[in-house]
């Protein structure tokens, strides 16, 4: 890589020589000037986010060359959607997920235990009952609620310690993990959602 | 995006909801899933042993309208063919009958995944030496 203005060797944001802004790096953590991590610091996170919008604002081009206006349009583009996914802790799961060749929308139902379909089945039609049948069959939503809330708590934990693992050592075997964490707790969402009492009473 | 005529057809009114006995040597279940939005659909068919003919299919899906829509779609075709036909079902014949948006062509795999599940279950039981191919269908 050289500077799209200058030719110098390996420019970083800024080209060390002539100081022209370069087009910007598409991968989020490197972007951030940061390691690919399942757990972040969000203050710090928050931190390069701030310095960054102002480092890299579009104004601050707006007297300078063409080129590199449309790099600063670029760079807070790519600015902006590396925050939203860095800051919120499912989003950037599935990231890191997808950065390291475990998509989570490419894999198929062979993926997916067998036991945990079964089990979604099974309160799937439980939940079904409940909101199909009479008051007192109703009352009982607050109740799955809990117990799919309780469910969810517990896979956020399982979440929290694969993550740590992965970050200290960067084994496969973590990611894999993870996925199946994130399934399993996709699954328990929707089923929370479908926890409200239903409109017609 | 709106759904088709058809897709809204089999969701307002879904044919064949329902289940059969798991544990009937005749019966195959296929259980699948598509954790990325969600799903879960099971599909069972009954098959005649003597003639090999699918004789009931009945499904249920917790999912959107174009995964009930296929499920139930493909139980329609199941029923009369036989489990060798049934194999030949490709998720693209589901796509095009439904008129499916791409976006909902991972819901048209899901079936075609239970159709396979399913049959390669029963075969399992029968102690079939072919056990039926695992779906390597890409949306």
């Amino acid at each position: 890589m050289t500077c799209w203005n200058c030719g110098a060797d390996r420019p970083a944001r800024f080209c060390d020589a002539c100081k022209a802004l370069q087009p910007p790096v598409r991968e989020y953590f490197a972007f951030f000037e940061l390691e690919p991590k399942l757990v972040l610091d969000d203050k710090d996170l928050q931190t390069r986010f701030y310095a960054l919008s102002r480092k890299l604002h579009p104004d601050l081009f707006s007297r300078k060359s063409p080129t590199e206006n449309e790099y600063a349009l670029e760079a807070s583009s790519v600015l902006n959607d590396a925050y939203r996914t860095l800051r919120d802790p499912i989003a950037r799961q599935l990231y890191v997920l997808k950065l390291e060749g475990f998509d989570i929308g490419e894999q198929s139902t062979k993926d997916v235990p067998p036991e945990l379909l079964e089990e979604v089945f099974e309160l799937n039609m439980a939940l079904e009952e409940a909101r199909m049948g009479d008051a007192d069959a109703l009352a009982q939503l607050p109740g799955f609620r809990a117990r799919f809330e309780a469910m969810r708590a517990e896979t956020d934990l399982a979440i929290a310690a694969v993550s740590a693992a992965w970050d200290a050592t960067h084994e496969k075997q973590h990611l894999n993990d993870l996925r199946g964490h994130l399934n399993r707790r996709k699954y328990i969402t929707n089923l929370i959602d479908k926890t409200n009492v239903p409109d017609r009473v | 995006m709106a759904y088709s005529d058809k897709v809204l057809d089999h969701y307002n009114t879904p044919r064949n909801v329902g289940s059969l006995d798991r544990n009937s040597s005749s019966v195959g279940t296929g259980m699948v899933g598509a954790p990325e939005c969600g799903d879960v659909m099971k599909l069972q068919i009954q098959v005649n042993d003597a003639t090999g003919i699918i004789e009931d299919a009945k499904f249920k899906t917790f999912g959107c309208g174009s995964a009930i829509a296929s499920s139930s779609l493909a139980t329609e075709w199941l029923k009369g063919k036989s489990v060798d036909e049934a194999l030949q079902i490709k998720n693209t014949d589901i796509v095009n009958e439904l008129s499916l948006p791409p976006v909902k062509i991972h819901c048209s795999v899901l079936a075609e995944d239970a159709i396979k599940a399913a049959i390669s279950d029963y075969r399992k039981k029968q102690g079939s030496e072919v056990a039926a191919p695992v779906a390597q269908t890409v949306a």
